[in-house]
């Protein structure tokens, strides 16, 4: 019985997962939005209307764009949402490094004092300038003392993908990823949309080639997907990537 | 920060580094979205600017909520949606422009939710046992015999598709095909139901269970 329901489950995961002719939720996005070309668009519509997969992301996408809490959920959601922003505020305000023609990384205080127009007179009457425009106030940016940003937290462990993403000109040449300082090496796997393998391997850095006879199957308009396992030392996975497609343009 | 082409909004020119002083001041609300992620690319996209701050102010509502109601408890809703917005932060610069800000946050905030429940609970769902033992003793409904059509995916798609009502296939979708735990689909799907996710697992099976005769019927026909 077991065996017969982990069967039934695989085939069910190979007819509701994305197919070759699935929309990407960015497609969808123009379809709702009518953005979409009308040729493209018709051809999304039609497939869309026999296709469970993509019914269902188009209706998610419809509910995120429209989401506002139900009455049970609003004390949380402007809980959680009151603690970003003060999050994100302060991120702003904390040293943010950027790099002056010299190369030379300076907080963020001084990066608009250190404006790339040529001096103190030039800041001086744009300063002038802008005051005599009556420039409000209200939403300056926020130039406090440099300060710790707030610690991130991330309780869900997952790796971020570099690339390849989305559509692209040419197959890719190398997987890349950020790399996590608890991983001892890589799992790294493609595999077409029903989740058939096409390669697969192991590395210990953040990136690795793709060889010739895998980028030899990736042809234009083919969707495929890749995921990327981190392990420990003992070859348990700690984190990953979930699935990602990428295709090269037709 | 290159490559971002505006299409179909307000295209907003490249400006001075000095002349951002001025669009500092300027009424924020005013400005669409792409509006705000060209000024913060502009800007050069580090760490928050306020118009980074205040493209997220304008999303934080909806992020949140879907977190919530993936994650069911408001601390890990907390980390999952600061997940969201720490990973658009990060790739800004490949947003292309050639979408909605908001349909490229909900692309992030599905992958990580998924990552999420994949990292908590790897497949098992407790609910599918109660699903199986909902169903009527009857060997053409069992599992492994309803979906006996595994020779063609295309067939199973199309059966799916005819079959089921628009919410069962959200419901189907999301449990087989992204391993979506029943509990989660209930608050995702705001299902009011006594039994929630799992009532429509259940009829969707049985409806299933009873077209698969026609359906053979109709491919030995077609043979």
């Amino acid at each position: 019985m077991a065996e017969a329901r982990s069967s039934e489950r695989s085939l069910l995961r190979k007819a509701l997962s994305p197919s070759y002719t699935c929309a990407t939720p960015l497609e969808l996005g123009g379809l709702a939005d009518g953005s979409l070309a009308r040729s493209a668009a018709a051809r999304l519509r039609d497939h869309v209307s026999g296709c469970a997969r993509c019914q269902t992301e188009l209706a998610l996408l419809k509910e995120f764009d429209n989401a506002a809490p139900r009455p049970d959920e609003e004390r949380a959601v402007s809980w959680i949402s009151a603690r970003l922003e003060r999050r994100f505020s302060e991120a702003s305000a904390g040293p943010s490094p950027s790099r002056t023609r010299h190369g030379a990384a300076l907080p963020r205080r001084s990066r608009f004092v250190a404006l790339n127009v040529g001096g103190f007179a030039v800041a001086a009457a744009t300063l002038a300038a802008a005051v005599a425009i009556g420039l409000r106030e209200g939403r300056a940016p926020e130039l406090a003392q440099p300060s710790a940003a707030a610690p991130t937290v991330l309780r869900s462990a997952g790796i971020t993908t570099l690339s390849p993403a989305g559509d692209l000109d040419a197959p890719p040449n190398e997987l890349r990823w950020e790399p996590r300082t608890d991983a001892a090496s890589y799992s790294v796997q493609v595999m077409e949309v029903d989740y058939a393998e096409l390669w697969s391997a192991e590395t210990h850095d953040a990136s690795i080639a793709l060889p010739p006879a895998v980028r030899a199957r990736i042809v234009p308009g083919k969707p495929l997907l890749w995921e990327v396992v981190a392990k420990d030392a003992a070859g348990g996975a700690l984190a990953w990537s979930g699935k990602h497609r990428f295709r090269i343009k037709m | 920060m290159g490559g971002w082409g505006a299409r179909g909004h307000r295209v907003v020119p490249r400006l001075p580094r000095w002349c951002l002083i001025f669009r500092d001041g300027g009424d924020l609300e005013a400005l669409s979205d792409a509006d705000l992620v060209s000024n913060h690319l502009a800007a050069g996209g580090g760490g928050g600017s306020i118009w980074l701050q205040e493209l997220f102010r304008r999303h934080y509502t909806k992020v949140v909520t879907w977190c919530l109601r993936v994650a069911g408890d408001s601390e890990e809703a907390h980390d999952l949606a600061q997940g969201v917005f720490l990973k658009a932060q990060r790739h800004l610069g490949a947003f292309r422009g050639d979408s909605k800000v908001s349909t490229w946050l909900y692309s992030i905030t599905r992958s990580e939710c998924l990552n999420y429940l994949r990292s908590r609970s790897p497949l098992n769902d407790p609910l599918d046992d109660d699903v199986a033992e909902a169903l009527p003793d009857d060997p053409e409904s069992r599992p492994e015999r309803v979906f006996e059509f595994r020779s063609s995916v295309q067939a199973a798609r199309a059966l799916l598709d005819r079959e089921l009502t628009d919410l069962e296939k959200r419901v189907f979708t999301l449990h087989y095909g992204d391993d979506v735990p029943l509990q989660t689909i209930t608050r995702l799907l705001g299902l009011e139901n006594p039994s929630g996710a799992k009532a429509y697992l259940v009829s969707a099976r049985r409806k299933l269970a009873r077209a698969l005769p026609r359906w053979r019927a109709c491919e030995r026909l077609n043979a």
